[in-house]
């Protein structure tokens, strides 16, 4: 009886709530309250456009608050609308979190949110039925912010300063919500363009939002779009450790499930991971945490053996690849593409001095499944061309409100090469069967 | 009914058609049949591989889920040897099989589940 309900208590549900303690008590362990309340209002009144790292913002304190405040705002959602905790949910609460680290605040991921409850209304389907796109839909929350603290309205329509909010508040809540509103059926679209083969479909479908905020915004000069500011290394320590302790406690919940769970760990690793692979509702919930444990703990290794300090961004694209390790993510899907993205730092002129290629040896990981389907090699060359791509996708979407910079890279990426192979694959199944 | 429903109906027969194209069933017909409150889409053939009937039935069987069919659907129809049923078992309900006078009949089961 004990031992059943001990179980029961081990759910991925379960293990986010324990993440929620631990990352709450962290932030009253290393700032005291005044502290974290003020670097909490810094954050939130952040324009929080690429890169806005909360930890030089806020400090570690208020960005580990803000991270377990949205962390349990959509645990309690998903309980709330009696979601099953699929791979999907899992991997967008993960994301979440992580990029609570840098960019994500309650300030503006609920207008997001809204327009996508008007949306299902519109369809006459159940909120819930959206959740996925919910829990991904807020990498373009940036944009709220940048709307009511990046541009200084007051300014520029000559009136007195109080203005900027009352203008500001309005545009960037009307803003969110016709993003979450058009977002449904645009990802929805989107996921044709690269046959299901970019793990961030939804950074696809904002990355094209994105673009068109920049060209509007673009078009009035007198709107700064390059707001983006340095990020702090000073917690590498403190968030190394963490990484690995909630890997372990993924790892140890995996087996308090089931003791003999590597031995189907084996199944998962043969799956390509292209979407929609739940590996929750395919491989059963302790391999599951089992993958999301490893794939940690991988992200740990590869930092440190590439030198790699964490940051904000970087805790938040470790955090989405341990995520994605319920839903299309494995270490044989993504070696080969996190080599190829290596190689192409190393082997071009590009250099690991700036942070866009650091978090890009994590994030190419949304091209996993091209390795998984295609072959280590193919995997190495999506990894490569993916590093090619990342900077001028970003050109498109200047001003940064697109959080999912990689997945709408990785997009590319996959309409680019999955034609091409598949075309290929088919002649060889051809030629074998002849 | 909603135009999305009828683009995923299309699109269930197209993923049925390839599958069993794909697996060397030369010999079949999809027949669909609209009720007010489920859509049946009614597969015939004279031959049909054990192993892959049960690899159908494994990915139909498992329980509908509506958050991965409003993201997924587009990708139905649009499948290889490794994907298939991988979402077209999203969007069924359950499946049953019958065989009468050497002819396999698999009835697939999809509830309505958009509100008009």
């Amino acid at each position: 009886m004990h031992e059943m309900m001990f179980k029961t208590l081990l759910k991925p549900r379960t293990a986010l709530i324990l993440m929620f303690l631990i990352l709450f008590a962290m932030a009253f362990f290393f700032d005291d309250a005044s502290t974290i309340y003020h670097g909490y209002i810094a954050i939130l009144k952040s324009p929080s456009i690429l890169i806005s790292d909360y930890l030089e913002i806020g400090g570690l304190g208020a960005t580990l608050f803000n991270v377990a405040t949205i962390l349990l705002i959509n645990v309690i959602m998903i309980s709330f609308l009696k979601t099953k905790m699929s791979g999907p949910v899992f991997a967008g609460i993960l994301t979440i979190a992580g990029f609570s680290f840098f960019g994500k605040n309650i300030f503006n991921t609920i207008p997001i949110y809204v327009g996508i409850y008007l949306y299902a209304r519109l369809q006459k389907l159940d909120f819930k039925s959206f959740l996925i796109v919910v829990l991904f839909s807020t990498g373009i929350s940036p944009v709220v912010s940048f709307m009511i603290f990046g541009i200084d309205w007051s300014g520029w329509f000559r009136l007195a300063p109080f203005w900027n909010y009352w203008i500001g508040i309005p545009a960037g809540v009307l803003v969110g919500i016709f993003t979450g509103f058009v977002l449904p059926a645009l990802s929805a679209h989107t996921i044709r363009f690269h046959k299901g083969y970019n793990l961030y479909n939804i950074g696809f479908a904002m990355g094209i939002l994105s673009m068109l905020f920049s060209a509007l915004f673009r078009s009035f000069r007198a709107i700064d779009l390059d707001q983006g500011g340095p990020t702090s290394e000073a917690y590498h320590a403190e968030l190394m450790v963490l990484t690995i302790v909630l890997s372990l406690i993924f790892i140890a919940i995996a087996y308090i499930n089931d003791p003999r769970v590597h031995k189907k760990y084996i199944g998962l690793m043969k799956s390509s991971g292209r979407l929609v692979s739940d590996f929750i509702r395919d491989y059963g919930r302790s391999v599951s945490m089992l993958n999301v444990g490893i794939m940690g703990l991988l992200c740990a290794l590869v930092l440190w053996l590439l030198g790699f300090e964490i940051n904000g961004p970087m805790m938040g694209a470790i955090l989405t690849v341990m995520g994605f390790g319920a839903f299309g993510k494995h270490p044989r899907n993504c070696l080969p593409v996190m080599l190829g993205a290596y190689l192409a730092v190393v082997l071009t002129d590009y250099t690991f001095d700036g942070i866009g290629m650091m978090i890009a040896i994590l994030f190419v990981t949304a091209a996993s499944p091209i390795a998984g389907r295609y072959g280590v090699l193919i995997g190495i060359l999506a990894g490569f061309i993916h590093v090619a791509i990342t900077p001028l996708a970003l050109v498109f979407q200047e001003g940064g409100f697109n959080l999912y910079n990689n997945g709408f890279a990785a997009g590319f990426v996959a309409a680019l090469m999955v034609p091409f192979l598949e075309a290929l694959t088919k002649k060889n199944n051809e030629e074998e069967e002849e | 009914m909603k135009r999305q429903e009828i683009r995923i109906l299309t699109m269930i027969i197209r993923e049925l058609s390839l599958v069993m194209l794909m697996n060397n069933h030369d010999t079949f017909s999809v027949t669909l049949e609209k009720r007010p409150k489920e859509t049946r889409f009614i597969l015939k053939t004279d031959t049909l591989a054990d192993e892959l009937l049960t690899r159908m039935q494994e990915k139909v069987n498992r329980e509908r889920e509506m958050e991965v069919e409003t993201y997924g659907w587009e990708l139905v129809g649009d499948v290889d040897k490794q994907s298939e049923f991988e979402i077209l078992g999203l969007l069924i309900d359950y499946m049953e099989v019958e065989e009468t006078d050497g002819e396999m009949v698999l009835t697939f089961v999809r509830k309505s589940m958009y509100r008009e």
